[in-house]
């Protein structure tokens, strides 16, 4: 039996809980390139569509997502390698009605206090002001030497309709973490400025982000996404993962052993309450250590399957290479499978491509629901 | 026999197959999440084929992403091939990258267990 021993068990239930039921979270942290940002939007925008946001909404959503990475990118590079042992940050959340977009990226400590006082000072201006200051700054042609005139942050503050919210944290003497993050209500749908005065900050959710991204630091992790798990957001997901590695063998091996994994929680997961959904609640991460990539799935099954499942598992996990290819080929033959969710290949064919043992672990939730997590390594030095 | 064509979707194959022109290409990707079902209009024109095939038939598969559920279904569809073989002469071409060796492990696996005749055919993918 491989239990989940690693402190990536306890990971995989934290980041779920994290989301409930019809939001989602999705978090990526890394470098960015258009491809990336790409796929990202599509993500974004598939589960914009599924929930219940008004068009305006999703419009505006999209807007801030799209400055916020463009910000990242404009001023990626220029801190050189620190940046890529310091990766940024980039998160999408939906709250029962509202969205939260959060930037987070490495700037120059001497660039603090600057950076602040600008975004004090926008702050403190009402939307006509600030309607003012976008065309003053869009006549004078004042753009800085990023292209950038700051025309984004204005433009985010306009479409959102809040006060930005914003955070730093310091890396050492000379670097910092720049948190960004726009909060969008839905019930702000009527023009950009329907609720001035703008409602005073709650930094928590600025610094909630602050401190996950410490975790994902920390555990190396270079994507995650809660939510509802359905063909479309697996799509995504696998495109992001796809222009986030470079074509390998190893990258082949990740996005199959992924898709076998994200379509194990479409397929498989059960759900614990009755409130509709499109798709299975779900987590998924995936970490990258110096030798191995890791990928860890949770969702909730109810517990007169874990017996089963474990057996499958530790059966699987049990066999040396020619059993495994031995069995797989019995599978192959085997004919008048009816049931198309059950192939019966899936476990074997994660074991067989990663090359290494699948772990998983059980949490008991209640007495007809438990947390399943499972994990896959795949090592790199091949 | 009308032809067989399915334009690729981001998770379903492109799939051409024209007896009139003798061609018979299965590609690009195949993750369905349900793969029985997709598969099953493949496998009532296949089954229509095998009555009456042209005297030599070339199925060329290229797939570059696959699930689990789709490498038994594709099995499937050569167990069909592989039993027309008294009626045509049958070559099974499987195209893989030269940096997938999954795709080749799998293609020698359906070589290993079909008797038809089964080319593992290598491309190289280096345009980025």
């Amino acid at each position: 039996m491989e239990l989940l021993e690693n402190n990536h068990m306890e990971l995989a239930y934290k980041l779920f809980k994290r989301v409930n039921n019809n939001d989602f979270e999705y978090v990526y942290r890394g470098n960015f390139t258009q491809n990336i940002t790409k796929s990202i939007l599509d993500l974004a925008q598939i589960n914009l569509r599924t929930g219940i946001a008004k068009s305006s909404i999703q419009k505006r959503v999209y807007f801030i997502m799209m400055e916020g990475m463009q910000n990242i990118t404009r001023h990626q590079g220029l801190i050189g390698d620190k940046e890529i042992e310091m990766p940024g940050i980039f998160a999408i959340q939906k709250r029962g009605s509202n969205y939260y977009v959060t930037t987070g990226n490495l700037i120059k400590k001497e660039n603090v206090v600057g950076l602040k006082s600008k975004l004090e000072q926008l702050n403190l201006l009402e939307p006509a002001q600030l309607k003012l200051l976008h065309k003053e700054i869009l006549v004078s042609g004042h753009i800085s030497n990023r292209g950038g005139a700051g025309l984004g942050l204005i433009e985010m503050a306009r479409k959102s309709g809040r006060k930005l919210n914003f955070d730093f944290n310091e890396i050492d003497d000379n670097y910092s973490y720049f948190y960004f993050q726009t909060e969008i209500l839905s019930n702000n749908d009527k023009k950009d400025f329907s609720v001035y005065p703008f409602p005073e900050l709650d930094k928590n959710s600025v610094i909630d982000i602050k401190n996950l991204h410490n975790t994902l630091n920390s555990d190396d992790i270079l994507a995650n996404f809660n939510g509802n798990f359905n063909q479309k957001n697996i799509l995504s997901l696998l495109s992001i993962i796809k222009s986030q590695i470079n074509k390998t063998s190893t990258s082949k091996k990740l996005y199959n052993i992924m898709v076998e994994m994200l379509q194990n929680i479409s397929k498989h997961a059960d759900v614990i309450d009755d409130i509709p959904s499109e798709g299975k609640s779900g987590v998924f991460f995936l970490c990258r250590k110096t030798n191995q990539f890791m990928l860890t799935t949770g969702n909730y099954i109810k517990n007169n399957k874990i017996e089963i499942l474990k057996e499958k598992i530790d059966n699987v996990n049990s066999k040396n290479t020619k059993q495994m290819s031995d069995y797989y080929n019995y599978i192959l033959l085997k004919s008048g499978e009816s049931d198309s969710k059950k192939t019966g290949l899936g476990f074997l064919d994660i074991r067989m491509k990663s090359d290494n043992k699948l772990i998983y672990s059980f949490r008991n939730i209640n007495d007809n629901f438990s947390f399943y997590a499972l994990q896959t390594s795949i090592s790199l030095n091949k | 026999m009308d032809s067989l064509i399915l334009a690729a979707t981001e998770d379903t194959p492109e799939v051409n197959f024209v007896p009139e022109k003798n061609i018979f290409s299965f590609s690009n990707v195949s993750l369905p999440e349900d793969a029985i079902e997709f598969y099953q209009p493949i496998f009532n024109w296949l089954k229509e084929y095998t009555e009456n095939p042209n005297p030599t038939t070339n199925f060329d598969f290229s797939v570059e992403y696959i699930n689990t559920a789709s490498s038994k279904q594709i099995f499937d569809m050569m167990l069909l091939i592989n039993k027309m073989a008294n009626k045509s002469d049958i070559t099974i071409r499987w195209h893989y990258d030269v940096l997938d060796e999954d795709m080749l492990m799998l293609g020698t696996r359906y070589k290993n267990l079909l008797k038809v005749k089964f080319e593992l055919v290598e491309y190289s993918n280096d345009e980025d």
